[in-house]
């Protein structure tokens, strides 16, 4: 499996909370060569893998499938487009950033930046509601296109850093979403220790909602919550962070199982699996979450991936982690 | 017109290292004009014309572009830089850059704003906190790749935006130079001088000795200027609007301009039914403010195309105004000879 092609081509892919399916189909092809049943339900990629038998416990494998991005609210008489954010924006970078509309077809645009001859006196960031995006179009041209509702995301192509390291827009969580397609390509003809079901739940940046109907449908003993979490970078800070390219980072935490904690954490060890732990000290703002507390209760962890400059157009993870990560999930879940 | 832009706007070339967009332009231009070097590395052309004028005539644009220099390298292998050009930290964070000769990839890095306190949040960027992330594991791995003084580029894609608008990286002043490499590509009525100029960027460097060197009696700068005819700006603060054509300003922060020139230059617009606008802030600058005050006095009138978000890594112009500011500068600079 071409690790890096596919992250790119799953971050270049469109999918901002609740408009994922662009990149819900892309995942559903990529995902039915290991789970010939994938299926779309409620906006979430599911699939079993395997043989279901019905001694073993039930596991799923979540990543979610969407990304962080804006929303049309208005289109103004002289053609400028109001937007609104879908999830947690970095504003102070809005500024004169490429992005697209995705209406009838791909509108590309700029958010209008105040020069500075106007901001003399403003020091404050602006507001999603003094925001706007040029789009180079009257508005009859874009009342053809667009409507009130199209999702924006960031207009941003992947690229190569030195090393094993990339950037691009979206590795939250397109990267989790690889990291479990090369676990199942490496569970490929293996006996499994569970029976496991993949969800690529919809609308994570806005609460996890996706995961609460996946979690009920599926109905797990186990859950693996695959998402991104920080890694160390100037500005933030490094006894909260993990590092790049040192592996996944194990969640340790009240709300997740210890058992199954410690469980990654010798799976990793007997493996020579390079891993890395991340303590929090309550919920962990990812899917596990909700797979914890669903229906009667399921035993989860979080398995997480460091990135940095997370929810911006140039988040940055070492390729070496979505594979170390795949590697680490494979190996948990095989007998 | 467009296809010639892009080449020249996709061309790397910051102030004080602007070879790679001078070796493009000198392509275009060599068949049709005697050019030479200065030392600042100013490329002066004499284009011979149909009629040999009394006076003589410069005409201008510069070549560099806004970007960003290495300053330091960090033990975690990131770099530290500062601005080259006034560049605003609010359209550097959060951008893809390329670094130096090799061109490697980077990106500008920041806190996540998960991390950030609400206060934070609300507060401007500052260059001071802001490093370059090209993927280097440690300080020795960066330096196998980077040097300190290496040039930092904008990464941009040039894209079309609606039917008439462009959105590029470096359209300040590459719309000059490519209205001038035009211009110099046709037989003028009258011998006529073009400068593309050096390190405009940093304090109009280029044009102060290129403008000595020549001592014209007229000089037309090509420029591109700051429009800000944004959602929720009205009235004189637009300064300019894209698709009202040609900017000729009568005043800046750096000039007042010849009135004589700026008067022409809107009788011609009227003649010849072309858009033409001034700027209704005295706001900006550009190397008119080095030219008209260099020897004895150099009359000097500037005519620019109108660019939202200038220094940044979209600039957005519309194509008519481009075009119009060619069709304008062809006549003025006929006319002008004839005062």
């Amino acid at each position: 499996m071409n690790i890096k092609g596919t992250l790119f081509k799953l971050s270049e892919t469109s999918g901002a909370s609740g408009d994922e399916t662009n990149v819900s189909e892309l995942a559903l092809g990529m995902l039915k060569q290991y789970c010939p049943d994938a299926r779309i339900t409620n906006g979430n990629v599911i699939g079993n893998f395997g043989k279901f038998k019905e001694e073993l416990p039930l596991l799923v494998l979540d990543a979610h499938i969407d990304q962080i991005g804006m929303i049309v609210t208005y289109i103004t008489d002289d053609g400028f487009v109001k937007i609104g954010n879908i999830g947690g924006i970095d504003r102070r970078l809005l500024p004169a950033q490429p992005v697209v509309i995705h209406g009838k077809k791909d509108v590309k645009g700029v958010i209008c930046s105040v020069p500075p001859h106007l901001t003399s006196n403003g020091k404050e960031v602006l507001s999603f509601d003094d925001t706007a995006i040029d789009t180079g179009m009257t508005k009859s041209e874009l009342d053809e296109i667009i409507s009130l509702g199209d999702t924006i995301t960031f207009d941003v192509k992947c690229h190569e850093l030195l090393n094993s390291r990339v950037t691009g827009g979206a590795f939250d969580d397109r990267s989790g979403i690889v990291s479990i397609l090369y676990a199942l390509e490496c569970l490929k003809d293996k006996k499994t220790a569970y029976n496991v079901t993949v969800i690529f739940s919809s609308q994570e940046e806005l609460g996890e909602r996706g995961a609460k109907i996946g979690a009920f449908e599926i109905n797990p003993d186990i859950a693996l919550a695959v998402d991104v979490s920080f890694a160390y970078a100037q500005g933030e800070d490094e006894n909260k962070c993990g590092y790049l390219g040192k592996g996944a980072m194990i969640g340790v935490s009240p709300s997740l199982s210890r058992k199954i904690s410690d469980k990654l954490i010798n799976t990793a060890k007997e493996n020579n699996i390079p891993y890395q732990i991340e303590v929090m000290n309550g919920l962990t703002s990812t899917n596990a979450d909700r797979y914890a507390v669903n229906r009667e209760g399921a035993e989860v962890c979080t398995v997480s991936i460091p990135l940095r400059n997370m929810h911006t157009p140039v988040e940055v993870i070492d390729l070496k982690d979505v594979e170390l990560t795949g590697k680490l999930i494979a190996e948990f879940i095989t007998e | 017109m467009k296809n010639l832009l892009k080449e020249l706007c996709l061309a790397d070339s910051i102030s004080g290292d602007e070879i790679e967009i001078r070796n493009i332009i000198i392509e275009k231009i060599k068949d049709f004009c005697e050019y030479r070097i200065d030392p600042l590395g100013n490329l002066i052309c004499f284009r011979k014309g149909k009629k040999t004028p009394d006076k003589k005539l410069m005409i201008c644009a510069h070549m560099d572009e806004v970007g960003f220099i290495v300053t330091a390298i960090r033990p975690d292998g990131t770099l530290l830089f500062d601005m080259v050009g006034g560049v605003d930290p609010s359209v550097t964070i959060g951008r893809q850059v390329k670094v130096g000769k090799n061109r490697i990839y980077g990106v500008v890095g920041s806190t996540a704003v998960h991390n950030l306190s609400r206060e934070q949040r609300e507060k401007l960027p500052e260059m001071k906190n802001m490093y370059i992330d090209i993927g280097a594991e440690s300080k020795e791995d960066a330096e196998k790749y980077v040097n300190l003084g290496d040039c930092i580029y904008f990464e941009s894609e040039f894209a079309e935006l609606g039917e008439n608008r462009i959105k590029s990286k470096a359209i300040d002043d590459r719309a000059g130079c490519a209205i001038m490499i035009n211009l110099i590509r046709e037989e003028p009525e009258y011998d006529t001088y073009f400068v593309f100029n050096v390190q405009e960027e940093i304090g109009l460097r280029g044009s102060r000795v290129s403008a000595f060197s020549l001592q014209p009696d007229f000089a037309i700068v090509l420029e591109s200027t700051t429009a800000s005819d944004i959602d929720g700006v009205c009235g004189a603060k637009k300064v300019c609007s894209l698709g009202s054509g040609s900017v000729v300003s009568f005043m800046d922060r750096s000039t007042v301009y010849d009135r004589q020139l700026y008067k022409l230059a809107f009788d011609i617009a009227k003649e010849e039914n072309l858009p033409c606008q001034t700027k209704t802030m005295i706001a900006g600058g550009n190397d008119a403010g080095a030219i008209h005050i260099t020897g004895k006095g150099i009359r000097t009138v500037a005519v620019s195309v109108p660019c939202r978000y200038l220094h940044s890594a979209s600039c957005v112009i519309e194509e008519s105004d481009f075009k119009n500011s060619y069709l304008l500068v062809k006549t003025l600079s006929k006319r002008i000879l004839e005062i």
